[in-house]
């Protein structure tokens, strides 16, 4: 794949661009690629912004301790608290609430109940409720909140609350709920509304199938020597971000729903408030959602959960703020969890090391209510062929409905938790084969243009290059002795993939504004979760317009200020915001070029952006700084005025995507705009006693397409995979038999601190260009977790020989196989 | 989260006033140093007292000195004051070494090690050192003052043999006549904050003798004493470790929770004893590891 390239200012080739095959059309812009002549501070391939690890915009703010998050806004003496009633039972009927109690409580301003709120709310599917109408299917679940003024009152007052329940037995398990006769989740699952692509059964606990099927299977385990059948477990886990979920709405007296949130999706909440409060005679002009900065997200922030009650509480207490603001526990319990499957794999593949054939079963313990988790599920069914050519593959990826918390999105949307199982079961292949399994990988890893599950062709991928320099990084081949006779050093390579998950019109927008200092304020809702996108979008449009990062403000979102971005998930935004902002950045260096042209008279084509002026190739020496003109616009002969302030707009949809395809073999849409690939590699010490497992390096390579900011990639992979490696040791979230969670808190829900980062953490960046992202990139948050958790068994295994098929793979795991096995 | 729970609050000036406090509480009222658990408990409605006496202004608990071999540690002794004291880094260094692993920075800086001892969670950091050092706690009550030798502290889960109308003042810690070593292992789930799943301390003492205890391993922490026995006099070697952690099951009781299996907590328990004597002995004939340095 020839790279963009600008020598000496001149154009050279052009990525080769797969437009008709891929539908994909290059957005870079005319000469966002060539640097004019003699540029000062020309970085690598001519660009002057992109490329660099600029500082983040946000740095100061937040190492300063200013940076203001949800539960930091002052409403002022108004303010009101609502705290909530919450089912102790997994499911049940619910008989009778009682709120006489509560409401007598001295400052307790009102409280509510399901029967305020009789409808029901979701993002890909209707199946939940502001609050429990007749029953109750998770612990937990919100039943009735108390709305008093103060906190204390509000939890006081809550505990009054009477709700009488009919248990009913508890499903705490996909493979139950899948049984013939198995009491019914959602008797009415057959009425939801849902989008085209979700295939719910009726009368059954299955919210939906995605059925992946492209070539002949049987035919391919038919062909193959080998074949290798098992079954892998990942159970639930929780984001834990530092910053709990909370929102405060308002319902001002004007009918204005304004609603603060720490989230990651502030126009999909608008819309999804707007309808769901639709029956109170709310439309969206009336909605406002301002997201501030939120301390961390990592999916369980996106689309619509526990905020729903800031906004239908707040349109019940009219003229007043109220704020919900979640606990810890609360924050395990009612927000998004991952959802836990059992993967069956069975793989066949020639003795040459061919894949043959792949079938994939994935049975997802999706909990209570799937409106969002749903599409974790069709994701991972579209893609867990892994990046891999298989040309015979069979999946099945079932959206099950159990009682406990709602599963949804985290950090890799299915990825990381099939990955789990299928890294695992390519390596034990390899060793079936006697093969070397980097070997194996090599041979059988995705290329540009082969076909995918679905049917579509596959983008450009950087694949092989990623794994040659994981390779190369772990010294892959050279054994390490221990050091210490109790300890045995393993290592491990594996592959990883992801595209984004969102539907096929998702779209960024993006507004863009000269300042008389020819200073700029970009306005977009993507939202900065701690990744850099803000600075990733300043430095996207300070390469377009020549103006220093420094001189561009990026803030966080308020939908009535800041344009359409559907969500900041699908590791998307830096794609799909960018090329709205370049697009933006174009818009505006265009009416700068038009404004010059017919004002002064200047050859449009030999005008160029410099040092935040304006200069000309034919006319050297000559300058026109952008604060002379962008809001006072350009003086001419007769001393009037052109112009007027310079505003770019840019909006980005992706029109080659479809989510439409044959329900029984997933065959003939475009669901996925493209995937970003690359390997990781771990060197790690296990200690045959104790089972405990030191982490001595770590390298992750990922293709970005092209890293606006190095530096920022450099962190997704540093965080990310010590994410990945928590999941993969020792996070775990834990049930008691009626599905009551045991480790609601950090004294048994363990997250990684300081010490427990890897010994040595190696970044390691590919660029083959995106040809639809602004300057080649495509997106990297999520796949930086992807690869942890099979890097971690995989290794385990290498090093003491035990192989652990269910995550997390505990130092208990390793040293009772050991035990048992010596 | 707000604490929703209505008490009175008492911050006594001295230990009588505070004595009379809880006399008056008749069971009613829980003492406050720290603050690391009672805290917790009041916000979680696990504790909902009549009376919180406050012990920080009390100023006979606050104390920290080395005299005559021994080392006393006043009630409001936190932990980050053991780990920055000159006297326990050189002459306590199990203690040392058992206090930093004690839950992470922010709660060493305000708990206690008179609170972990009388919050008396079978798995406490604080134990196994105190146990090996024979240290002694003195209360006041009703009935005056009395000392509590660390082998009758703990009675069972959560339950310490200090009555309910006292006090506890303070902590000695008498140091060995002869030349000693220790080490304390502990087995957490990763490396950052964690309550202890096995807890293992062991002193060597010139002279081929041997002390063991246990914690987080069956309802109160305790000596190791057939293992003791076993060991005394003979010097390490592989068949002697091999006896000694055939003793580990008939001294530990440990049970199957979220943290850990009886079976791993079992199989740990054998192999910190064994790594844990051989440190010990190691740091006796000036060998190290370093205190501090992570056994497992």
């Amino acid at each position: 794949m020839p790279r963009t390239t600008a020598k000496n200012g001149k154009k050279t080739a052009q990525p080769a661009l797969p437009v008709g095959r891929h539908g994909l059309k290059l957005s870079l812009p005319p000469d966002a690629d060539s640097a004019p002549k003699g540029a000062k501070a020309a970085s690598r391939e001519g660009l002057r912004s992109v490329g660099k690890s600029s500082q983040r915009v946000d740095g100061w703010e937040k190492v300063s301790g200013v940076a203001q998050f949800v539960d930091d806004i002052e409403f002022g003496p108004g303010l009101l608290y609502a705290a909530l009633v919450e089912s102790p039972h997994a499911h049940a009927r619910i008989l009778r609430v009682d709120t006489k109690a509560a409401e007598a409580v001295a400052g307790v301003v009102r409280v509510l109940t399901g029967k305020d709120f009789p409808f029901k709310f979701g993002l890909y599917m209707k199946d939940r409720y502001v609050f429990a109408q007749d029953r109750v299917r998770f612990v937990g679940e919100q039943v009735a909140a108390v709305v008093a003024w103060d906190a204390k009152t509000a939890l006081r007052a809550a505990r009054l609350v009477k709700v009488d329940y009919e248990e009913l037995p508890p499903i705490l398990d996909p493979m139950t709920a899948l049984e013939d006769g198995a009491d019914l989740i959602h008797p009415e699952l057959g009425d939801y509304p849902h989008v085209p692509w979700f295939f719910p059964k009726a009368k059954t606990n299955v919210a939906h199938w995605r059925k992946t099927r492209k070539g002949d299977a049987a035919k391919g385990f038919k062909d193959a020597d080998v074949v290798l059948e098992d079954t892998y477990t990942v159970p639930r886990y929780a984001h834990c971000a530092i910053e709990v979920h909370g929102a405060v709405g308002l319902y001002d007296n004007s009918g204005r729903l304004t609603v603060w949130t720490a989230s990651q999706s502030p126009f999909t909440q608008r819309n999804l408030f707007a309808e769901a409060l639709s029956p109170l005679g709310l439309t969206h002009k009336d909605v406002r959602v301002v997201t501030p900065y939120i301390g961390g997200g990592f999916g369980g922030k996106a689309g619509v959960s526990m905020e729903i009650l800031g906004a239908a509480i707040a349109a019940k207490v009219q003229g007043h703020p109220v704020k919900v603001l979640w606990s810890r526990a609360q924050e395990f319990v009612n927000t998004y969890q991952r959802q836990g499957v059992v993967a069956k794999i069975k793989l066949g593949a020639k003795k040459d090391g061919t894949i043959t054939a792949l079938e994939h079963k994935l049975y997802w313990d999706a909990g209570a209510y799937v409106e969002y988790g749903a599409n974790v599920v069709n994701a991972a069914g579209l893609s867990a062929s892994g990046p891999y050519r298989v040309d015979n593959l069979h999946i099945d990826s079932v959206c099950v409905y159990t009682n406990l918390p709602p599963g949804g999105p985290y950090r890799g949307f299915g990825y990381s938790e099939f990955m789990f199982g299928l890294e695992s079961h390519v390596t034990r292949m390899a060793q079936k084969l006697k093969m070397d399994p980097v070997e194996f990988r090599r041979k059988n890893a995705i290329k540009e243009g082969d076909i995918l599950p679905y049917g579509a062709a596959m983008n450009p991928t950087g694949i092989q290059e990623a794994i040659d320099k994981v390779a190369a990084e772990i010294e892959w081949g050279r054994a390490v002795p221990s050091k210490d006779a109790r300890k045995a050093v393993g290592k491990s390579l594996v592959l990883f993939w992801k595209s984004p998950a969102m539907p096929p019109n998702a779209s960024s927008s993006a507004f863009l504004k000269f300042n008389e200092d020819a200073s700029l304020n970009i306005l977009v809702s993507g939202m900065e979760l701690g990744q850099g996108l803000l600075t990733a979008m300043a430095q996207v449009a300070s390469e377009i317009l020549s103006v220093p990062v420094s001189k561009i403000r990026v803030e966080t979102p308020d939908t009535d200020r800041n344009p359409y971005e559907w969500q900041t998930v699908g590791s998307h935004v830096t794609w799909g915001c960018g090329n709205a902002v370049l697009k933006a950045a174009v818009d505006a260096r265009e009416q700068i070029f038009d404004l010059v042209e017919r004002s002064l008279h200047l050859d449009r084509a030999s005008l160029y952006l410099e040092d935040s002026a304006v200069k000309s190739r034919n006319k050297p020496g000559w300058s026109l700084p952008l604060k002379s003109f962008v809001i006072a616009g350009i003086q001419v002969e007769d001393h009037t005025y052109k112009g007027g302030p310079i505003m770019g707009r840019g909006v980005f949809m992706p029109e080659f995507s479809s989510a439409i395809s044959d329900p029984e073999t997933g065959q003939g849409g475009h669901p996925n705009v493209h995937y970003t690939t690359g390997a990781a590699g771990v060197v790690v010490s296990v200690d045959r006693e104790t089972g405990k497992v030191r982490i001595l390096k770590a390298t992750l390579a990922v293709d970005v397409g092209r890293a606006i900011n190095p530096g920022l990639v450099d962190q997704q992979v540093i965080g990310g995979l010590l994410q990945g490696f928590a999941t993969a040791l020792y996070e775990d979230m834990r049930f008691d038999a009626k599905g009551r969670i045991m480790n609601a808190n950090f004294s048994d829900y363990k997250i990684p601190t300081a010490l427990d980062i890897p010994d040595k953490t190696v970044p390691i960046i590919v660029e083959v260009p995106q040809p639809d992202g602004p300057f080649g990139a495509r997106g990297v948050g999520e796949h930086t977790m992807i690869p942890a958790a099979p890097l971690i068994a995989n290794a385990v295994e290498d090093a003491v020989g035990a192989r652990i098929k269910s995550m997390p793979v505990t130092a208990e795991k390793i040293a009772l196989a050991l035990r048992k096995g010596a | 989260m707000p604490i929703t729970t209505e008490f009175d609050y008492h911050r006594p000036k001295d230990l009588k006033e505070a004595l009379k406090l809880v006399w008056e509480g008749k069971g009613k009222a829980r003492l406050l140093a720290g603050g690391t658990d009672l805290i917790v408990w009041l916000k979680e409605g696990v504790a909902s007292p009549e009376a919180v006496v406050d012990l920080k202004g009390v100023p006979e608990l606050r104390k920290l000195e080395f005299k005559d071999h021994v080392l006393t540690v006043g009630a409001l002794t936190t932990f980050t004051e053991l780990i920055e004291s000159e006297v326990v880094r050189s002459r306590f260094p199990l203690l040392w070494e058992s206090s930093r692993t004690v839950a992470s920075l922010g709660v060493r800086n305000r708990a206690t090690l008179m609170g972990n001892i009388a919050s008396a969670v079978p798995s406490l950091d604080g134990a196994p050192a105190l146990l090996l050092h024979e240290a002694r706690v003195t209360a006041h009550g009703k009935a005056g003052r009395r000392t509590i030798p660390m082998r009758a502290w703990f009675t069972g889960p959560k339950k310490c043999a200090l009555l309910e109308d006292e006090i506890a003042s303070e902590i000695a810690i008498p140091l060995p006549e002869d030349k000693h070593a220790g080490c304390y292992v502990k087995l957490g789930r990763y490396r950052g904050e964690d309550l202890a799943q096995v807890g293992v301390g062991v002193m060597a003492l010139e002279g081929a003798r041997y002390r063991v205890a246990f914690c987080a391993v069956g309802p109160v922490p305790a000596r190791a004493e057939s293992i003791e026995a076993l060991l005394k006099g003979k010097k390490l070697s592989d068949g002697l470790l091999k006896k000694a952690k055939s003793l580990v099951r008939e001294e530990i009781r440990p049970i199957t929770d979220i943290r850990a299996s009886k079976e791993y907590r079992e199989h740990m328990a054998e192999v910190m004893l064994e790594r844990g004597l051989l440190a010990a002995v190691s740091r006796l004939e000036g060998r190290g590891p370093a205190y501090g340095t992570e056994q497992i």
